[in-house]
């Protein structure tokens, strides 16, 4: 047993750091959680570094780690800050992924080289309107007209979806499978096709660099060879993708966490009252060391999580466990954050109490945390 | 008799401050240890700074050479090495100058001579020379003793020292050497001086500055302060790497390579308080100082100092300035 | 082009609370984080530009412990071709001077046109290891260089001198120049960097290696003993304003006010 990062994993990590420490600046943050835009120029930078490709393969532009090197990024960006971090680590969220596992040499060829490279943005249209938790029935159809496709029906919450031009979308094309969700497919699709609207949703409460939309699908033509893997099996395909990237989710929770408290720290030691720094009061300090603690915990298990995924087969278990407990502490800590700060962890530029409105997302997409529950259930009981 | 050399520094037909410097410093060694302080003087017609320099020294050792019009550390080197190796000075003070730092390190190891450099005090102790000097951009202090020599050499700060004539001046003697220099130096080349870039904004006018640092973290954020300078009827000046960065033009410098300023407000925010720069502010009438870091060294030369995040500080600040202002019309 | 660039792992103290350790000669370097020296940044970044520019190998050098390996990783990832740790317990408490010496003892052997160095390091502003590296070796040598240009076996040069001004000089090669800051911006290191600094080695050498003997480098070998650290003597401070920034901004207004600054 080994819980050292290799070098390799260590310089990753410092270089992650830096560019965050030097880019990320608290004004900017700011500035992009106020206006919640998408920060494209330095995903552009970003993606240049190499940071928003690390599991890509080098064959498709990409940098060919694992999803543990993935996480030191996310974790590093997201400790910096967590809006941008958020935002700059999701530009090219899943399609290259699932392409990767199931898409034809023509359609990896096409599609992942300039996500990989930072060119072109992706978005993953799973959750409807009126299936969120449980997307095993979709609204959303896709049904077969000559060499192609006709897909209705809308999504909601979609990441990237105002500024994407790869898009992946599950669909319903055997609305007579049972159980249902044994008729899904996943179709790509692109920005600019007929019948592909997507619009912003504003006044999220947190994450807000991160932009997010709903598509509305009326009659958006795809051809054939848009269809990804094979017929029938897309929602298998989404739940397999989830294995690897609830952990990076995991791991923005971790990088949030550390990032609150190391400002909560930091403020504990400066901030006098009763004629001495706060941190002299036990009230304090062990809230800091509770928090601590957390987050030690957290990190191992998201870490186990990707190395797990990285080196066996990977386990749908050790990931929601990772997810559901790095999110939980992810509240707590932020939370206990803004409480050693005072009124002052109240106000917006002392860049706490963003840490705490954006880690409760970490609770939420990809599965909520009690979704991951299930899934850890369905273990216990087999 | 024991020697105590102190090369005058000069540029463009000026001796440097330095050189006073230097000389009250090594004046009260020389007094201590019975030794003589001698002024060494290499160029090309600068006999009227030798007459200057012989208020403040015992004598004026002149090397009058037209191979020594710029300086040139490599002729400094061959022209020092032949009076050094007959004369044997006790110790050599040379300043911790763009000059002194181009020449004292190659000459002492050449010589086999102790060498201290950036000293910001010295002192004999016995045959012994121990010297203060600073590490961790002033954050620290050392004391610091060199290895057992028969002479030593130091290079020292600018303005560690204040210049003070001697109760009577010297009158010391100017004492020629013929140069020893036979042929041009080829291996590096004095070409001409490059000036800073004319024109831009004078800060050794302004009444007011303020004076941003590395603590300003970002391009961007600089108009949050230049609102600041705005409202307070000042301009905008900086620390060194705020130039390096490239987010001011060099002419808003303030330190040793950069302005020396004198203003009525001198406003730090973000600035560590390097001597490099101080040396370019520490005589304006009242300075404040914003740092998050209690420690900083800008505090010592502050009349005013305030331990906080400058983004917290600077707002309130400005927004009340507009208030007095308002007020006022 | 063939370049040698020195370089040294400092502690970043510019933000950080120093603490001087039990022996009194030394800082408490636990919790400190190091990384390159801010002017050997410059300098690697030049020589890295110099190398894009005409070809060539960049070699990064540094003497120091173990942990200067981080350095010597960030130097290849940002594009030198080698590196080399001189590394042994000999070399313990070593100036500027018995540096320069240990330096001299590889790069002696090696192949170069040109050697830069930062200007000073950030840790000790001694200035002193390029020139007398030059000296050693027997090459010419320009300290704070803010610009390099090359002609036929030589470099023109602007030396930083006080006051904004510069002097340019005309240097033969092969020559050491030390960097002064804002030579040129320093590139992040990239992904693709820390992928392709994996695969070169690190080549780490001890005193037995280099042809010195003990009495030539550490404290037997330096110029300069530290005696004692100690915090700076206060002739001034600084009155500190307390309070919310609120009332630090009506304060400092007062004190304006009463200046007739306002
Ligand atoms: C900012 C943001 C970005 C997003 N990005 C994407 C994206 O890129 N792509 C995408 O497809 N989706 C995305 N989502 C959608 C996200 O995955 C869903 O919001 C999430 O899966 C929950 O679905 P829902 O909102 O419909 O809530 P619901 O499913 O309605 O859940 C409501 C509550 O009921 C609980 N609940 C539901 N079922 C059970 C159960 N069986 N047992 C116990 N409790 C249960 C839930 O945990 C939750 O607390 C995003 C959402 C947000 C807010
Ligand atoms: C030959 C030579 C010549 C030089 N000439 C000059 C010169 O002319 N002028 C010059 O300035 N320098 C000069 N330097 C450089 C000098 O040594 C220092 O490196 C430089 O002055 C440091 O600048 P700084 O104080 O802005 O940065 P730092 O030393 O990095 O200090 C930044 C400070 O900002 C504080 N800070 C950070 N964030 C905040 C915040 N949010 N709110 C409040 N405070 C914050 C930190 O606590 C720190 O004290 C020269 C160096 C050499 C070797």
């Amino acid at each position: 047993m080994d819980f050292k990062l290799t070098d390799e994993q260590i310089e990753i990590k410092r270089a992650a750091r830096e560019f965050a420490e030097k880019e990320f600046t608290p004004e900017l943050a700011l500035e992009y959680d106020q206006k919640e835009e998408f920060p494209m120029e330095l995903y552009r930078k970003a993606a240049n570094l190499g940071f928003t490709s690390m599991r890509i393969p080098q064959e498709y532009d990409g940098q060919g780690y694992g999803v543990l090197e993935e996480c030191l990024v996310v974790e590093e960006f997201c400790r910096v800050d967590p809006g941008l971090g958020v935002a700059v680590s999701l530009g090219n969220l899943m399609v290259p992924d699932v392409l990767l596992k199931h898409g034809t040499k023509e359609q990896k060829e096409k599609y992942i080289p300039p996500l990989a490279r930072g060119e072109k943005i992706a978005a993953a249209a799973f959750t409807e309107p009126e299936h969120g938790s449980d997307i095993t029935r979709l609204d959303t159809t896709a049904v077969k007209n000559g060499n192609g496709w006709i897909i209705n029906g809308s999504k909601q919450f979609i990441t990237n979806a105002p500024i994407a031009d790869t898009f992946i979308i599950l669909c319903q094309t055997d609305p007579n499978a049972t159980p249902p969700h044994r008729g899904q497919s996943l179709f790509l699709a692109e920005k600019g096709m007929p019948g592909l609207e997507a619009a912003k949703l504003r006044g999220k409460m947190g994450i807000k660099p991160c932009v997010t939309g709903s598509l509305a699908l009326s009659d958006l033509h795809v051809p054939e060879t848009n269809l990804v893997g094979e017929l029938n099996k897309g929602f298998y395909y989404a739940l397999e993708l989830f294995d690897g990237t609830r952990i990076t989710v995991a791991a923005q929770a971790v990088g949030m966490a550390q990032g609150a408290f190391e400002k909560a720290l930091a403020y504990a030691k400066t901030r006098k009252q009763f004629g001495q720094p706060i941190i002299n009061f036990q009230g304090v300090s062990f809230k800091l060391a509770e928090m601590a603690i957390k987050i030690e915990t957290a990190r191992l298990l998201t870490y186990k999580a990707a190395w797990i995924y990285d080196h066996e087969k990977p386990s749908p278990v050790a990931t929601s466990m990772a997810k559901a407990y790095a999110s939980r502490i992810a509240m707590e800590v932020t939370d206990e954050a803004i409480q050693i700060f005072g009124g002052y962890g109240y106000l917006a530029d002392y860049h706490v109490e963003r840490f705490h409105r954006c880690a409760k997302i970490t609770e939420i997409y990809e599965g909520t945390s009690e979704i991951q529950k299930l899934t850890i259930v369905n273990f216990l009981q087999r | 008799m024991a020697e105590i050399f102190v090369l005058a520094e000069h540029r463009q037909g000026q001796l440097r401050d330095i050189t006073f410097e230097m000389l009250t410093k090594a004046r009260e060694l020389a007094e201590k240890t019975n030794a003589d302080l001698t002024a060494v003087l290499l160029g090309k017609n600068v006999r009227e700074h030798a007459k200057n320099l012989v208020e403040y020294a015992k004598r004026v050792l002149l090397v009058e050479d037209d191979k020594l019009e710029h300086f040139n550390s490599d002729a400094y080197q061959k022209v020092l090495s032949h009076i050094f190796k007959e004369r044997k000075p006790i110790l050599t003070v040379i300043g911790h100058t763009s000059y002194g730092v181009e020449l004292a390190p190659r000459l002492a190891a050449a010589l086999n001579v102790p060498l201290a450099t950036d000293c910001i005090d010295l002192a004999f102790e016995g045959d012994a020379l121990t010297v203060t000097r600073q590490m961790y951009g002033g954050k620290v202090n050392v004391k610091a003793v060199l290895r057992k020599a028969e002479g030593y050499m130091v290079t020292v700060r600018q303005a560690a020292f204040q210049v003070q004539k001697p109760p009577t001046p010297s009158n010391g003697e100017i004492e020629e050497i013929p140069s020893p220099l036979t042929e041009e130096i080829t291996t590096k080349r004095f070409l001409q001086y490059v000036l800073p870039p004319p024109g831009g904004v004078d800060i050794t006018a302004a009444e007011v500055l303020v004076g941003i640092g590395r603590g300003i973290k970002d391009q961007s954020n600089i108009p949050i302060v230049e609102e600041l300078a705005k409202s307070i009827g000042g301009v905008l000046a900086c620390s060194r790497p705020i130039v390096d960065k490239g987010w001011l033009p060099s002419d808003r410098q303030v330190g040793i390579s950069g302005k020396t300023v004198k203003p009525k407000l001198y406003i730090a925010l973000g600035i560590s308080g390097a001597f490099q720069h101080v040396l370019g502010m520490k005589n304006s009438d009242l300075i404040i100082a914003v740092n998050k870091d209690p420690k900083a060294p800008i505090f010592s030369f502050s009349d005013y100092g305030i331990v906080e995040d400058l983004f917290k500080i600077v707002p309130p600040l400005r927004n009340k300035i507009n208030e007095l202002k308002a007020q006022k019309t | 082009m063939d370049i040698i660039v020195c370089v040294k792992h400092v502690p970043e103290t510019a933000e950080a609370e120093l603490k001087i350790d039990a022996s009194g000669k030394t800082i408490e370097k636990t919790g400190l984080v190091f990384d390159i020296n801010e002017w050997d940044d410059y300098a690697l970044e030049e020589a890295v530009r110099i190398k894009e520019k005409f070809s060539g190998t960049v070699t990064a050098i540094t003497v120091g412990p173990e942990d200067s390996d981080s350095t010597l990783r960030k130097c290849l990832a940002r594009g030198a071709d080698k590196a080399i740790r001189l590394t042994d317990l000999k070399f313990t408490n070593s100036d500027a001077y018995a540096t320069a010496k240990i330096l001299y003892s590889i790069i002696k052997n090696l192949h170069f046109d040109l050697i830069l160095t930062g200007a000073q390091a950030g840790d000790d502003g001694s200035a002193v290891v390029g020139p007398v590296l030059a000296g050693l070796l027997g090459v010419p040598h320009a300290t704070m260089v803010k610009k390099i240009e090359f002609g036929e076996g030589k470099a023109v040069v602007n030396r930083e001198l006080e006051g904004g001004l510069e002097e340019r000089l005309e240097v033969k090669l092969p020559a050491v120049f030390t960097v002064q800051t804002g030579i040129n911006e320093p590139r992040y290191v990239s992904i693709m960097g820390i992928r392709k600094a994996m695969q070169k080695e690190i080549r780490v050498m001890g005193l037995a290696d280099i042809g010195l003997n003990e009495s030539e480098v550490g404290e037997a070998g330096s110029w300069l003993k530290i005696e004692k650290l100690y915090v700076p003597p206060v002739e001034k401070q600084a009155e500190f304003l307390q309070g919310s920034p609120d009332e630090i901004a009506t304060k400092i207004i007062e004190i304006l006010k009463s200046r007739g600054l306002v």
